[in-house]
């Protein structure tokens, strides 16, 4: 082992990079098998799963512009084209033929 | 296969094995299955070591090694063939392996090593030798993840101190301060195993 007392020591400790290489490896004659797993998981197309998730991703994305288009046409109509209350409902609720709702009361205020 | 890179300090020179690989790289890249076999075939042994550096249980470690050589094949027009192959896939392989360590909530129990199932050497040197590595891999496991992998990436691997930095994205001065540490820690517990021996 190097000397201890050299914290900066700029080289590798031989004995103890020797014991933690035997604590690291692998089993011993397994490489073969293992590049064979990591080029066999390499052909294989991709995840199935992972395909049908992105299929409905990409169509979730395209619903969601739909309806965000479409949400924002119907509150750029409403914006456009504010619903005024008939005057003929105001003069049924004043005369008490019918019941008043708040649009038509608050039709009546912005008259005065 | 099994090797230590001969430690440098980050001169200019390329070995021919570098140009070899930085070769097999572009190879790859372009389709080449068995240039990619090359690269995993070189690179697997110490990719294996460094997960199983972050992640202890070997399963898991050939597990993230694994996902880091696909990912690196998927990479490697990132790649930049005018430097070293090696720490640009390390980097890939310790970020794997965290990733899986984050990822990982039920922690397995580890196998019996086959040598001491199976016949081989004296039962009793087996055992004793199972039980240093066995109390290396606790020590290991105890220390901080990138104290642990900067000593594994410098005495086991033999990269420098200055590729250690660039592998795990810190300074270098740190880099020389993890591995101080982690070898203070470590070489406490093999006297310890010495004396008890």
């Amino acid at each position: 082992m190097s000397d201890p007392n050299t914290p900066f020591d700029h080289r590798p400790d031989l004995v103890l990079g020797a014991a933690l290489r035997a604590a690291l490896a692998p089993p011993p004659g397994d490489t073969g098998a293992f590049v064979a797993r990591v080029l066999a998981a390499a052909d294989r197309p991709a995840d199935p799963l992972a395909e049908v998730l992105a299929r409905w991703a990409r169509r979730g994305i395209a619903a969601a512009l739909l309806a965000a288009l479409a949400s924002g046409w119907v509150v750029g109509r409403g914006l456009a084209a504010p619903d005024d209350p008939p005057v003929g409902d105001t003069q049924a609720v004043i005369a008490g033929v019918q019941e008043p709702d708040a649009g038509v009361l608050l039709a009546s205020f912005a008259d005065r | 296969m099994t090797r230590t890179r001969p430690q440098r300090q980050g001169g200019p020179a390329r070995t021919a094995e570098e140009v070899d690989e930085a070769m097999l790289a572009a190879r790859a890249r372009a389709g080449d299955r068995s240039a990619f076999g090359e690269l995993v075939s070189r690179h697997a042994a110490q990719a294996r070591r460094v997960a199983r550096a972050v992640l202890q249980d070997p399963d898991d470690a050939d597990d993230a090694a694994q996902d880091a050589f696909l990912a690196a094949l998927t990479k490697l027009h990132q790649y930049d063939a005018t430097r070293p192959f090696g720490p640009w896939l390390m980097r890939i392989v310790a970020n794997a392996a965290t990733d899986r360590r984050r990822r990982r909530t039920v922690r397995r129990t580890e196998p019996l090593d086959p040598g001491l199932v199976g016949g081989g050497a004296r039962p009793d040197l087996v055992a004793e030798r199972q039980v240093l590595l066995g109390r290396l891999r606790e020590a290991l496991a105890q220390l901080p993840e990138r104290r642990r992998l900067a000593v594994v990436l410098f005495d086991v691997e033999g990269y420098s101190h200055a590729e250690i930095a660039e592998i795990l994205g810190m300074p270098e001065g740190t880099v020389r301060s993890e591995v101080f540490h982690a070898r203070r820690r470590l070489r406490t517990l093999l006297a310890d195993w010495r004396e008890d021996a």
